[in-house]
């Protein structure tokens, strides 16, 4: 309460200096009864001086009955406006409104609300914020406290650099309305190391300072600040700057809420697709979400199928533990060639692989680079079944049969439950087709071999009957390749 | 407003207010008494008769609620109209002041055309 009627009384007495000096003036005369008016507007302005600073409840009484006589004399100066000298009702409308409360446009001086460059920024949002109001004198502090209230902001005041700092470390402010000159730290350095500081770079900083401190005011916009205010500042103007600090915090603060779920949403696909997809098809996809319709489409793909032979007899026949070995040894080997060929593993079955090439990114070489894959795999039995030895393991026969059709690939299965796989009779296929694939063999169908270049060896054809279509399927042996 | 109306007690501690009120009030035609407690106040009710009274709620010796209520209780000058001039704008004090006996009620800082409507509403 004093420190509001101690500021209101300041900008009163600013508001009056223009009609004392203009009164002085021997050129400006004054007739009855303006005359006696202003000079008991000016006696009556006298005496805030020695009352301003005080704390006493009957000083900060008599202080208001200064001003509401000073009003009344003003307001009948203001009457007779048309009587007065110009210069001296000039200077009227403007003390008027700061008599008529301690919240009006406190600019002591016209001039300076027509200097006053608009602001960098402007607002129409009234969204309350946090507001740090940083500044030496306790009378700013009020008036600020006082002026932001109104329009529902939170202000917490900090009366030196030093606190402000410590103040940001603690507390997630919106804006800072940052004072420039103040003992100690002063604006320019809090500032600067606001700007220093990753947490607190972000946070608006609204610059306060007097007319004289200009070149200041521009180096620290220069240095990262965002707007400024002339002291004694415009409540609008204040509101203003403060609305735009606070709606550029919001912009700031949602695009950093948005990067954190894009990183929460590129971390959930790596971990979906990355136990079945290489890691530049992963991060294709993140590099274009919505080009990869991850939703469910029709798409040709080439399918693989390979199985153990015997697998299931063989596991009835040895220690649990050795099967898990065993299988592990044999999967894992098999997922690493699998994804360095850019297949997509599909499940895993018991010993059986299912992978798909072709989905969820599609690419002119789907059946070559599955077929060399099928030829990697084969190849690497070899070394497994060495292994295997080594540990008195039984030797392992794999078949492999590939298939290039139509199927619907997406994200198949419920919310709790769903993974990108495949369905389509081309999947019926290739099973029939794996099926019919000898120990070590790699069989291919027709639509397969049709899409590969001519550096394969290939063996005798066969044909075979599936279940659900009249026409026999056409397989080929795949012997080797040549390159 | 003409001087046959009669007169208007101002009862106003501080000189300041005093004074401008007078020079504002005389300006708009009307004739002026001044009081700068309640007792005065009450003294120049009964010895003026005056119009109306335009009474400062917190005043020295006696004050404006205590003021009101014995003159409401004095049958010589309890029809006088009585307008209360307080600082606080709260409906608490309107209250107060309408229970007191006033007849009106008006916060300072005074918007003076309001005033001078509620004065004139008053002595008709």
């Amino acid at each position: 309460m004093h420190d509001e009627t101690a500021s209101w009384a300041m900008h009163i007495l600013q508001a009056i200096a223009p009609l004392r000096a203009v009164a002085a003036r021997s050129s400006v005369s004054i007739s009855p009864p303006a005359d006696q008016d202003i000079i008991a507007l000016l006696e009556a302005a006298d005496r805030i001086k020695p009352l301003q600073d005080s704390t006493s409840s009957d000083d900060q009484h008599d202080l208001m009955n200064i001003f509401g006589a000073i009003r009344g004399y003003a307001e009948m100066l203001y009457e007779d406006r048309t009587q007065l000298h110009p210069a001296i009702a000039e200077t009227l409308p403007e003390l008027l409104q700061v008599l008529s409360s301690p919240d009006a446009v406190i600019e002591g001086n016209e001039s300076v609300i027509k200097n006053t460059n608009p602001p960098l920024v402007t607002s129409k949002s009234n969204e309350p914020g946090v507001i740090l109001a940083v500044d030496d004198m306790p009378e700013n502090r009020a008036l600020v406290s006082r002026l932001l209230g109104k329009y529902k902001h939170t202000v917490v005041t900090a009366e030196s650099g030093e606190e402000a700092l410590e103040l940001l470390g603690t507390l997630a402010v919106d804006v800072v309305l940052l004072d420039l000159m103040m003992p100690g730290i002063g604006g320019a350095e809090v500032l600067q190391r606001m700007k220093a500081n990753e947490a607190l770079r972000a946070t608006p900083v609204v610059m306060i300072s007097g007319r004289q401190d200009m070149d200041q005011i521009i180096a620290c916009i220069q240095a990262g600040a965002d707007d400024y205010l002339l002291k004694p500042f415009n409540p609008v103007l204040l509101q203003a700057r403060i609305a735009a600090g606070i709606e550029r915090k919001r912009w700031h603060d949602r695009e950093a809420q948005y990067r954190l779920q894009l990183e929460r949403s590129e971390k959930f696909i790596r971990a979906t697709f990355g136990r079945y997809l290489s890691d530049d098809i992963v991060d294709e996809i993140l590099a274009s979400p919505e080009g990869l319709e991850l939703g469910g489409d029709l798409r040709e793909v080439t399918i693989m199928m390979s199985d153990i032979r015997g697998f299931t007899t063989l596991s009835e026949h040895l220690p649990p533990q050795q099967v898990v070995r065993l299988l592990n040894r044999y999967l894992g080997r098999m997922t690493d060639i699998i994804i360095e060929h850019n297949g997509t593993i599909d499940e895993f079955l018991g010993d059986a692989v299912l992978a798909v090439f072709g989905a969820p990114r599609k690419t002119d070489d789907d059946a070559d680079r599955a077929v060399r894959c099928a030829i990697a795999m084969q190849a690497a039995m070899t070394e497994i079944n060495a292994a295997n030895e080594v540990d008195g393991l039984p030797c392992l026969k794999m078949a492999l049969a590939l298939n290039t059709g139509s199927v619907v690939a997406g994200n198949i299965g419920s919310e709790r439950r769903a993974k990108y796989g495949f369905v389509g009779h081309a999947m019926n296929v290739t099973s029939r087709i794996e099926d019919a694939a000898a120990p070590d063999e790699i069989l291919i169908s027709d639509s397969t071999l049709a899409k590969l270049p001519k550096v394969y060896t290939v063996g005798e054809r066969r044909s075979l009957s599936v279940k659900g279509i009249e026409e026999m399927v056409v397989v080929h042996p795949i012997l080797g390749v040549s390159q | 407003m003409s001087e046959g109306q009669g007169v208007v007690l101002l009862v106003e501690d501080n000189e300041l207010n005093r004074d401008m009120l007078v020079r504002r009030l005389t300006r708009a035609g009307m004739a002026l008494i001044c009081a700068g407690d309640g007792e005065t106040a009450l003294q120049k009710m009964r010895d003026h008769k005056p119009a109306l009274v335009l009474m400062d709620m917190n005043l020295p010796v006696k004050d404006g609620w205590t003021a009101v209520r014995e003159a409401r209780a004095d049958m010589d000058i309890s029809d006088i109209p009585i307008i209360a001039l307080t600082a606080h704008a709260m409906d608490s004090d309107r209250n107060t002041a309408l229970d007191a006996g006033c007849d009106e009620y008006a916060t300072k800082p005074i918007d003076f055309p309001e005033l001078l409507d509620k004065i004139q509403r008053l002595i008709r």
